[in-house]
């Protein structure tokens, strides 16, 4: 039996009176990749702001690693206790598009900062496994710099590295490399397809259309705050259903 | 000659005395007053905003007065001039340091926010260790020529008589038919000013590592 690590039912989120997700409904099993795609303004990133708990949702129904964060109660979305919600904020990460580092603390403290505040780590415990992470991302000599003396790409690496300290059960995406110029693209979505190897369960939303159709096991294109088309990432790429879907994969190719 | 240095070192006990209290109430009543400025609640900012556009838009001399003069013509009460001259600086400082408060916390990155929120940590936490020392950092300069014009704007305590540098300076002026003791005068607040800016150029150089 796999385990479903994400289970949204009927997701709906308004900013005023415009409907940003409309009626979102999705599944994603354990250590499998998931990429959303879609047109700018489709919803992508309320969505994993949603997921993330930056966002609230109005409408609808979401499990986290088996546990509700919200449910559906007579069309409203009612969230768990703010313990409960604690509890699955620390078993998600998410890795921005523009990084977010802490600009004052070194990349080591970047790293060691919340496993040490939140998780109550110790100095050495936490220092040991922000090493092995920067190890892993080919940052080690890095440890002492500080964010600005960073390449985009590095930063965005050792941002990854700050999400994986903690552990996460699922970490989430919002178009990691749309910062980066394109030689620095490919050394983030290395590391990202690394950690698909290593059966990381992620969602990433991204304009990469080769890493979306080449390294995720399902994929999802949203427009207008709808999932129009989703499926095995081949299937969608290669025999597009719906129309909207085809003219989007268009605008790639051209 | 020593005796008129002696007296001159007398007003300067009272300027810094001035110039340290002022710091010590208004640094942080300032915040205070930023976070009513940036309320939710819509008459708390308007009653700050009203605040803080007295403060700055009318003469300090003028406060000074009022703050001495209002209560004994109102209440017929009147209470210690040094207090009242203490009450005047800081309601005024803290309007000004309010509006750089507000300008550095508005012009935080809300990303910083975010990922502080992702990563688990506490409102709290997130204040003091992530947006505080940042915000410091950006508004540094800005506090740091408040701090120099108030060195200067401690003689205006003189307007109520109060002996400090500037009003001791004035009256041995007078009484010696000299410009001399002015002139002394003058270089206590430029010396002074200038291990301000110096210690701000210290502060800022420390917090250079980084952006
Ligand atoms: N806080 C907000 N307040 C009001 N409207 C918002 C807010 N956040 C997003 N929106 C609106 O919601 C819609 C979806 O935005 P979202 O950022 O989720 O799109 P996206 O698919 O991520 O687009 P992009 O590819 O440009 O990042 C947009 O029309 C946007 O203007
Ligand atoms: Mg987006």
């Amino acid at each position: 039996m796999s385990d479903i690590m994400i289970n949204a039912q009927n997701v709906m989120k308004s900013f005023g009176d415009t409907e940003v997700l409309k009626d979102i409904s999705f599944t994603l099993e354990k250590g499998h990749v998931l990429s959303i795609i879609g047109p700018s303004g489709s919803g992508k990133s309320t969505l994993l702001r949603i997921l993330t708990q930056l966002e609230t949702a109005d409408g609808g129904s979401l499990d986290l690693v088996g546990k509700p964060l919200f449910k559906n109660v007579n069309g409203k979305a009612v969230y768990e206790s703010a313990e409960k919600r604690r509890e699955l904020n620390l078993k998600t990460g998410l890795v921005f598009q523009n990084f977010n580092l802490f600009p004052h603390f070194s990349v080591l403290r970047n790293i060691t900062e919340a496993q040490r505040a939140v998780l109550k780590r110790s100095k050495d415990e936490a220092e040991s496994k922000a090493i092995d992470l920067l190890k892993k991302m080919n940052l080690e000599d890095k440890a002492n710099s500080y964010p600005c003396e960073l390449s985009g790409g590095q930063k965005q690496r050792v941002s990854i590295a700050r999400a994986l300290a903690m552990d996460p059960e699922i970490l989430f995406f919002d178009e990691p490399t749309s910062a980066l110029d394109p030689e620095l693209t490919l050394e983030v979505l290395k590391v990202i397809r690394g950690l698909a190897e290593e059966k990381m369960t992620m969602v990433v939303v991204t304009h990469e259309m080769n890493f979306a159709k080449g390294s995720s096991d399902e994929a999802l294109f949203m427009d207008g705050g709808v999932i129009v088309e989703k499926g095995n990432p081949t299937e969608l790429f290669d025999n597009p259903k719906e129309e909207r879907l085809r003219r989007f994969l268009n605008t790639f190719n051209s | 000659m020593g005796n008129l240095i002696l007296q001159l070192f007398k007003g300067l006990n009272f300027s810094v005395r001035i110039f340290f209290l002022t710091l010590l109430f208004s640094l942080p009543f300032g915040f205070v007053v930023a976070k009513g400025r940036m309320s939710k609640i819509a008459p708390v900012r308007w009653f700050t905003d009203l605040y803080i556009q007295i403060m700055r838009g009318t003469p300090l001399i003028l406060q000074l007065l009022f703050f001495y003069f209002a209560p004994f013509y109102i209440f017929h009460a009147s209470y210690d001039r040094f207090f009242a001259v203490i009450l005047a600086y800081v309601l005024n400082y803290s309007a000004y340091f309010a509006e750089i408060y507000r300008s550095g916390l508005q012009s935080m990155d809300k990303g910083q926010y975010e990922a502080s929120q992702v990563l688990g940590f506490t409102k709290a936490y997130t204040f003091f260790h992530v947006i505080l020392p940042q915000v410091f950092k950006k508004i540094l300069p800005s506090v740091g020529n408040e701090v120099v014009t108030l060195v200067k704007d401690t003689s205006l305590a003189s307007t109520l008589g109060i002996a400090e540098l500037f009003r001791v300076a004035q009256t041995s002026s007078s009484r010696v038919f000299s410009t001399t003791p002015i002139f002394i005068a003058g270089v206590f607040y430029f010396i002074m000013n200038y291990v301000v800016a110096k210690f701000f150029d210290i502060v800022e150089r420390k917090l250079d590592y980084y952006e």
